[in-house]
Parts: structure tokens; sequence; C-alpha cells
């Protein structure tokens, strides 16, 4: 049935350094840059010729992240070329809606990541699959992440006692502009995979697996430019739709006494027992002023940003992940005080417990009715503490220069649930929990 | 009624559009098409009725009348769309949307009840809005003509029951259907009674095999309906009509999306049920 390349990554984390997993990461892109090349080659009879239509190939499409586990997939996993976030409002009416709804979310879950094929029904009914992949899915890097937003913990569902301390609606910040049609949510999914088609997939299939139980709300693909790999098998941040590097602080996922600090909600968080090994995410849809970013000194954004934008360094030079140095710059004469990377992360004491791990995508949907276009950062970011996290960060960051140049529109705050073991399905926590108070 | 039926039963007969692979005998299928075209028959001679005293409103300058009848009007067309559809010029000249065209409303090919509908609803007069009456009226005979001359396709009236949850999916909930006049849950009730009817039709070919599909049909249409009823006029009947579009709560647009979703799901398996091609 389901298709495995075990020969490439696998479950991405036990025992694999960071260098190592990140070239592994690298492949995925020249497996994409070689496309076209080598079709027909070793075939026995006479090579047809590349033709225009045909589907461009990728060597990674059997790449699979195996979902059962302490934690979700998706959030410490590599992120690939495409995302898409999805909220929706959930439909389901009453406890049992809910607990079908996350049922049949974890079998199809299940399924999508691991790939196989799908059963073939007589034609005269509407097929089962939208076949966009073709008879046999192939996992292709794809996660599928689910977390809750403050609403689901409303009177439908008997959720109330049991909600995450720090869950709640998100609301404005000084800059932000939002879109109530783009804002909030009931579950989100966040759907991570290293081709657009595989993402679009997914959630069709979810969609048709859950009427009258699920309506999409609102929805953002996004995605990062894929780079060649270097020689010496050095990876590099990605870059945003403003040319600089995003994610370059990112603490580092395989280090996973610091993920239990930062990004799983553990035993010092003080939240509900079944909380733990989940994470809150935070998700901001912030569109770019790119066409007067453009019309602005090169000086000016590494100024906004506080880094070089071509190499990603600290404004003092050197390489991406050279550490910015500002004990002996506390005036900002090197790196501006009120930059971008030093506001947001001021590498204080006590600062490092307000680090985020970083998820983001770039977006790009049309034009605006000023003949502008409409693009900017599909933001994800994950944290133990949404309040120490992701609030008091962007906090820090209001009337930051950079403003002028981007305009938050939409996004929402939500509980990303904890992993679960084969059998299981995700929320049964949550949900044996709300039940054991009632039952009290 | 014209035409009787035992004259339509005959001529369902002598066709052969019901193939022998079906899943249920093909004679099984004759006495439910034969009901629905007389259902069909009946709604649009009402429907003929309704345009020409709204049509005639119009022309006769009586603003608050052709308003008042606009909506009753429709709903005859709205629970036969999957017959109506079938002549797809009359479709478009009677009711689409400004949407359809890409200069909107200045469209000079815009015709129909949603052409009206601006006038009477946006521009709140019945000033340059003959012709389109006229046009209507002239559309909607031709319509009726065609549908008595026509061989009902099995596929296209079983599937019928599921294309209407998939017009009140597309356009009802958004309130993007009658969006100056805001009628749009007469709209609603009509395509939902229009598939239920489709619905009761075939009932007795596929309960006995599936009971709990049977059920799950019954139960969401109950649901529709019982939100809908929400916002009848009066209390308890549908037929007095119903509040405008803008009075629905956000939670009832949300129970009303459930079910039209479900339904739409469920009933495009019925085809296939019945062994359609």
């Amino acid at each position: 049935m389901s298709k495995h390349d075990t020969s490439s990554q696998g479950c991405p984390f036990a025992g694999l350094d960071r260098r190592r997993f990140l070239q592994g990461l690298g492949a995925a892109g020249a497996g994409i840059a070689a496309a076209g090349l080598s079709g027909g080659a070793l075939a026995s009879q006479p090579a047809r010729t590349a033709e225009v239509a045909d589907a461009p190939t990728s060597a990674t499409t059997g790449q699979a992240y195996p979902w059962h586990g302490a934690h979700q997939q998706g959030i410490t996993t590599p992120r690939p070329a495409v995302g898409m976030l999805v909220a929706f409002d959930v439909l389901a009416r009453d406890r049992a809606g809910l607990e079908q709804l996350l049922r049949i979310l974890s079998e199809r879950i299940d399924f999508l990541t691991r790939g196989g094929s799908y059963e073939q029904r007589d034609p005269r009914y509407p097929p089962v699959d939208s076949g966009i992949l073709g008879p046999t899915i192939d996992p292709d890097g794809l996660t599928i992440t689910l977390s809750v937003g403050a609403s689901l913990f409303d009177e439908r569902f008997g959720l109330a006692e049991v909600k995450p301390r720090h869950l709640e609606r998100m609301t404005a910040f000084p800059n932000d502009a939002l879109d109530a049609a783009r804002c909030h949510g009931d579950i989100s999914l966040q759907f991570c995979a290293n081709s657009e088609g595989t993402t679009i997939h997914a959630l069709r299939d979810i969609i048709k697996n859950t009427p009258g139980l699920l309506m999409v709300r609102w929805k953002q693909e996004g995605s990062v430019p894929v780079m060649a790999p270097r020689p010496d098998g050095q990876t590099e941040s990605a870059r945003n739709f403003l040319g600089f590097r995003d994610g370059t602080a990112n603490p580092p996922a395989d280090d996973r006494t610091l993920m239990q600090q930062l990004v799983w909600v553990g035993r010092n968080n003080a939240e509900p027992a079944w909380a733990h090994n989940g994470s809150y995410q935070a998700v901001r849809l912030i569109r770019n002023f790119v066409e007067r970013w453009d019309r602005t000194p090169l000086q000016e954004q590494e100024a906004i940003f506080g880094r070089r934008r071509d190499s990603g360094s600290p404004m003092h030079g050197g390489v991406e992940h050279d550490l910015p140095q500002y004990a002996g710059d506390p005036d900002g004469s090197v790196t501006p005080l009120d930059s971008h990377i030093r506001l947001a992360n001021p590498r204080t004491h006590g600062s490092e417990r307000n680090l985020i791990l970083r998820r983001p995508f770039n977006y790009s949907n049309g034009v605006e009715a000023n003949g502008q276009l409409d693009m900017g950062l599909l933001f994800i970011a994950y944290q133990a503490d949404l309040q120490a996290g992701f609030i008091t960060v962007q906090q820090r960051l209001d009337g930051e220069p950079l403003e002028e140049y981007i305009k938050p529109v939409g996004g929402g705050y939500f509980f990303t649930l904890p992993g679960v073991q084969a059998g299981d399905f995700l929320g049964s926590g949550m949900l044996a929990a709300a039940d054991a108070i009632r039952e009290a | 009624m014209l035409i009787s039926r035992r004259v339509l039963l005959a001529a369902a007969l002598s066709l052969g559009a019901l193939q022998a692979q079906a899943a249920v005998a093909p004679q099984a299928l004759v006495a439910p098409i034969t009901d629905y075209k007389l259902y069909v028959l009946d709604n649009l001679e009402q429907f003929t009725e309704h345009t020409r005293a709204f049509t005639e409103a119009v022309k006769a300058g009586d603003l608050a009348r052709a308003q008042a009848l606009y909506a009753p009007s429709r709903v005859y067309y709205e629970r036969i769309e999957p017959i109506a559809e079938l002549f797809a010029d009359l479709d478009a000249s009677i009711d689409a949307r400004e949407d359809d065209y890409e200069n909107g409303v200045q469209d000079p090919t815009f015709t129909g009840f949603h052409r009206l509908e601006y006038g009477l609803f946006h521009e709140r007069s019945t000033e340059g809005l003959d012709a389109y009456a006229e046009r209507l009226m002239v559309d909607v005979n031709d319509l009726e003509q065609r549908v008595q001359g026509l061989t009902f396709p099995p596929e296209a009236v079983v599937g019928g029951a599921a294309a209407l949850m998939e017009e009140v999916a597309a356009t009802k909930v958004s309130g993007e259907e009658d969006r100056y006049s805001h009628t749009d849950l007469w709209d609603f009730q009509g395509n939902l009674d229009g598939s239920k009817k489709i619905f009761e039709l075939v009932k007795p070919l596929v309960e006995q095999d599936d009971p709990a599909f049977v059920a799950r049909i019954e139960s969401n249409f109950a649901a529709l309906d019982d939100t809908l009823a929400n916002y009848h006029l009066s209390q308890g009947d549908a037929s007095k009509g119903f509040q405008t579009y803008d009075k629905v709560s956000e939670r009832d647009r949300r129970a009303l999306v459930g079910p039209v979703t479900v339904l739409a799901e469920e009933l495009s398996t019925l085809r296939g049920m019945l062994g359609l091609d």
C-alpha cells in the first residue's frame, strides 16, 4: 500500500546532528533542480524526448515524516518549500461531533503523510480521491499540524475548563489592520510539503472527508525559495520577500533540551496536563509593501533589519550565523537599537526565555486596487508560552521602523495539540480531561 | 395540467434512456421520473402565472407590487432548476447574475430576474425596466413550451437532487444570489424543496439497501427546514416567505452550511446507487 522511502530522510530527529539533517534537506532542492534531465535515460525502449507539458520530477516525493509520536510533526520538522495555513470553523454541534471530527482528521493525517493508494470505486460514483496526485499518493514530505483556537473552548463542546492558560483570541497590535475575514478560527491546519500539489491534495482530501463538521474560514498559502546545495554542505536561511534572510536566530530544533524549554509545553508551564508536549502557534499574515521597499536605499533597509542583506551577517560583517555583538555597541552605532533583530531578540540576560521557533513562508496573493502587489509573510511561530514568546516579542517590536513597510492583516493564536501514539486520535487527552472534570 | 400522467408514462417507457446495467430495474425509475415531470410542469405553470403578474406590475410602474412579487415568483424556478438548466440559453437570460458579465450591470446582454432585481431594489424604480420585463415573460413562456416537449434524462433528474444542494452551497449561504433584494432564503427553500422532491421520489428504490443513507439525508433535510423556520414571516408557514438574509445570525449561517455540505456530498452518490450512467 503505502510507499515509504526509508533511504532518504525518514524520521529526522533522533541521533541526527543538525548539519547532516540540513544536508539531507538540501538534496530536496537538487532533486527538483535536476528535473527533466534524466527522464527516460534508463528505459529499455528508445527514450522519449521531454515534452513541454511533462510533469517536473523530484527526487524527494518518497520523503515521509511518520506522524505518531510525543509531538506533532511540522514544528521542529525542517521547513520544506511549500506551506499552507488553513483556519476552519467547526460545524459539529456537540462533543460527540467534535470527537468524530478529531478521529477523522487523525485518520486522514495518518494516511496522507504516509501515502498510499485509495479505494477504486464504481465509476458511476464520485471518486473517493480528487486524483490530482494520481492513483498512488506519495508523502512528498507532507506534514499536517492540527491546532485549536480559543473559540473551541466556548460553550459548544464543554471544553471551557481545560483551555490552555495562555490561549486567547488574538487582539490587534498598534500597527495591525486586521481583516476579520482572515482572522481566528476554531482550529488551524498547517500543511507543509515539498510541492504545492501535495498540500492542495491534502486539503481537498480533508474537506471531502469532513462534510458538515468543518468549514474553511480562511486560508493562506506560501512558499520559500528553493536553493541549490552549496559545495561545502553548509545551509543558509531562506529569504523573505524583502530580500532578507528569515529565521537566522531560530533556536536549533535538534537541541531537544532547548526545544523542551522553548517550544514544548511541559511541567514548568503550569498548563493542564493534557497539553504537555503541545505548543502555542502564533500565525500572522504580514503584508509587505514591496514596491516601496524596493525604492528604499540598501543601507536604510539594512539598518531597519539590523543585518546585511546579501550575506545575512550581522552589521559588523562576517557570515550569516555569526552572532551580533551588542555589548560593545550600547548606543546602536553598529546595529541600531530600533532595528528589527535587536528589538526582537536583544540578547540581554533573561531575554532567552522569549525565543520562539519561527517557521515562516512567503505569500503572494494578487494585486491591490492601487496596482501594488499583495504579498508578504505567512508568519508562523511556535512556543511553549505564548505570552513570553510571540506576544512579548511583538510588543518589543511595536513602533519599529520596519512598520512603514509592513502591515499585519490577519492571523490568530492556536494551541497545537500534543502528538499521539498509533491507535489514538489527536485531542483525545483534551476530551478526556474535560470529561473527567464534568464527571467529578 | 395539459399532459396526463398516463401519456408521460407511455413516452418514458418507449425510451432507451434507462440502461440495463442499472443497479435497480430500469422500469423502477419510470414512475418516479414521470411523477417528477408532473411536478416540474406543475411548478412551471405556477412560475409562468407568477411571472406574468410580476412583469405586469413592473410594466405598470407599480414598484411596491413588483418588489413584493419578485421573490415569490422565483421560488418555482428555483425548485425545478435541474430541468430549467438543461436549456442554457434560457437559464442565462432568465436567471444570470451580474457576476456572469465582465461589465456587470452595465452589460447590455444582462437580462432576467436579477437585472430587474437591480432596478427594483437597488435603483428603487421601474423606469427603463419594461424591455427586461417583456423579455423575461417571453423567455418563461418559451421555457414552459420546451419543457413540455422534453424527455427527462434520468441522470439529470436524479443528479438534480445534489445539483440543487450545490446551488445552495455556492450562492445561497453566502447571500450572493439576491444581493439587492436579500430574498435569498426564498430561493434557498425553493432549491431545498426541489431536492427533497427528487429524493422522495427515488427513496423507495434505495431505502431497503441503505436505510442509514436515507436516515442521514432526511435528518439533514429536517435540520435545514428547522433553521429556515427561524426566519419564516409567518411562523410555521414557508409559503408566506422569509425575512431578508441580512437578518440571519452568524450562528444560523453556520447551522445551514453543515447540512448543505453533507447533503451535497451524500446526494452526489445517488446516481451511482441507482446505477445511472
